[in-house]
């Protein structure tokens, strides 16, 4: 990292000026964004602020059980998080999408880590930390996509599953095609962008490798393997969270609850749909 | 005593607010039978169809018994296949005509039943449906037609129960006359009964022994 530059708040002061402009314009065009905005990048520094000290301790520390930690709260922030944009919950939707996470990042998580790249020590905070991120960050999505796919299937669809049901289709069988239908749908985000990668947009892991000063091969390496990292995580996780919610809306002998669903208040897709769009160029 | 062909029960149902539609309802059908479930609307006809083949809740301590033999929850997916509803708003895959007459033989419950095309087309035939293709989407049939596909399906599918949610609905008086005449037919095979819910019992076919929800 010979070409690292070193930010002083001086520079970061200097930056606060391009979210001033953005303020700005929200003013003159009466947008009225100005207080969305203002709070929203103070909880940016405020997050990012904490985050940056929260890691440069548990870097310092060279313990595993700091980093575990530290893994277990992304993990169910992140498994809150997925559900919230969800048009229809249930019970137990967050449990079910914080085993998906555990999962499915676990897995990935381990062959990327310790076969890929092989950290040493195991626990490399360096590394184990933002790759867990990328792959928590973007199965979310995926879960998310998925799970709303899924209940939407079920509850405008109810007729068809019933008609399966009625000529003795099995659970899995009744819910083969809403399952296959969500899983595809979480899995398109990262095919388009494996498609277009480099080419519509240059990956926001490579970008940040490159400014930090890594050779622009390497850092095309690590963000092959991030995607393909990607790809793997957001199959097991929709897959997961699909099987998860398809065993609590339908009993085993294959009955239909859709009254352990409940609609979400608020129209939450569109917020959810823009968020996720957003969060798929920060890979 | 010689045991029934068929039983199901004891069922109960109640509305939301508590009201009691009906309790301790049993059902029981002779071999080669054509029996009438007969109630006002909205006393709970659907319900109880639906009950019996486990779909609706309401079935606790329920017995399911097939040709002596007994069928526990776990056993539904299965108990279904034989005890096959045709629900009321004769629902459809979407897909074609013929998609829609042969999925029932792809499950894992069709137990051996294969799906033979010429005997669809007698069928279709018989119920007015000469004209419809098989490659035709499904979703473009109307009301009436929907209701004779059902028919077919259910006909093909040849289980030993038939229980029709108003198989007649959106018919003519001939063609509800004529599909009336098949079921009665298939009910009347050794090893089948079916139960039917009408909506309106002047058809002079129409007979045969009569369950009456309160």
């Amino acid at each position: 990292m010979q070409n690292f530059t070193f930010l002083e708040p001086i520079d970061l002061l200097i930056a606060t000026v391009l979210v001033v402009a953005a303020g700005t314009i929200s003013v003159l065009l009466r947008l009225g964004l100005e207080r969305s905005l203002a709070i929203a990048a103070t909880r940016c520094v405020l997050q990012l602020g904490m985050v940056g000290l929260v890691l440069e301790k548990i870097f310092g520390i060279d313990h595993p059980l700091p980093v575990l930690a530290w893994l277990a709260v992304m993990i169910a922030l992140a498994g809150k998080e997925a559900v919230k944009r969800a048009r229809w919950n249930y019970r137990g939707i967050t449990l079910d999408a914080v085993i998906t996470m555990t999962f499915s990042a676990m897995i990935v998580g381990a062959i990327v880590t310790q076969a890929v790249i092989r950290v040493r020590p195991w626990y490399n905070p360096q590394y184990v930390i933002p790759l867990l991120g990328m792959i928590l960050g973007n199965s979310l999505n995926g879960i998310s996509l998925c799970l709303d796919r899924f209940t939407d299937h079920i509850t405008s669809r109810t007729s068809e599953i019933e008609l399966l049901l009625a000529f003795g289709a099995t659970r899995s069988e009744a819910m083969a095609e809403p399952l296959q239908t969500a899983v595809k749908t979480g899995m398109i985000p990262i095919i388009n962008n494996m498609s277009v990668a480099g080419i519509v947009s240059l990956p926001g892991m490579m970008t940040g490798q490159i400014l930090a000063g890594a050779p622009p091969i390497q850092a095309v390496g690590y963000q092959i393997v991030v995607m393909f990292m990607i790809a793997a995580a957001n199959a097991l996780g929709s897959m997961s969270i699909a099987s998860l919610a398809s065993r609590r809306l339908m009993e085993p002998y294959g009955r239909l609850r859709l009254d352990r669903l409940n609609k979400s208040k608020g129209p939450r897709i569109g917020k959810g749909a823009m968020a996720g769009r957003k969060s798929h160029t920060d890979r | 005593m010689k045991k029934p062909f068929f039983y199901a029960g004891p069922f109960s149902a109640w509305v939301p607010l508590g009201r009691t539609l009906y309790e301790g309802i049993e059902i029981e059908l002779a071999e080669s039978t054509f029996n009438i479930l007969k109630g006002a609307s909205g006393c709970g006809k659907s319900t109880l169809l639906q009950q019996i083949v486990g779909m609706k809740p309401g079935t606790k301590g329920a017995k399911r018994i097939l040709d002596g033999k007994e069928f526990d929850q776990s056993m539904l997916p299965e108990w279904r296949s034989k005890v096959t509803i045709m629900m009321q708003d004769a629902p459809l895959l979407s897909g074609t005509v013929r998609e829609n007459l042969a999925f029932p033989f792809r499950l894992k419950n069709a137990g051996g039943r294969a799906f033979h095309w010429a005997e669809a087309l007698r069928l279709m035939h018989e119920t007015g449906l000469g004209h419809v293709k098989s490659e035709q989407d499904a979703g473009m049939l109307s009301g009436g037609e929907r209701h004779r596909l059902a028919l077919v399906r259910a006909l093909l599918w040849s289980p030993a129960v038939i229980l029709a949610d108003e198989p007649l609905a959106g018919l003519d008086e001939a063609m509800a006359e004529r599909c009336l005449a098949l079921l009665k037919e298939y009910s009347s095979r050794p090893g089948k009964a079916v139960l039917c819910v009408l909506h309106n019992l002047d058809y002079p076919k129409a007979t045969g022994r009569t369950f009456k929800l309160p």
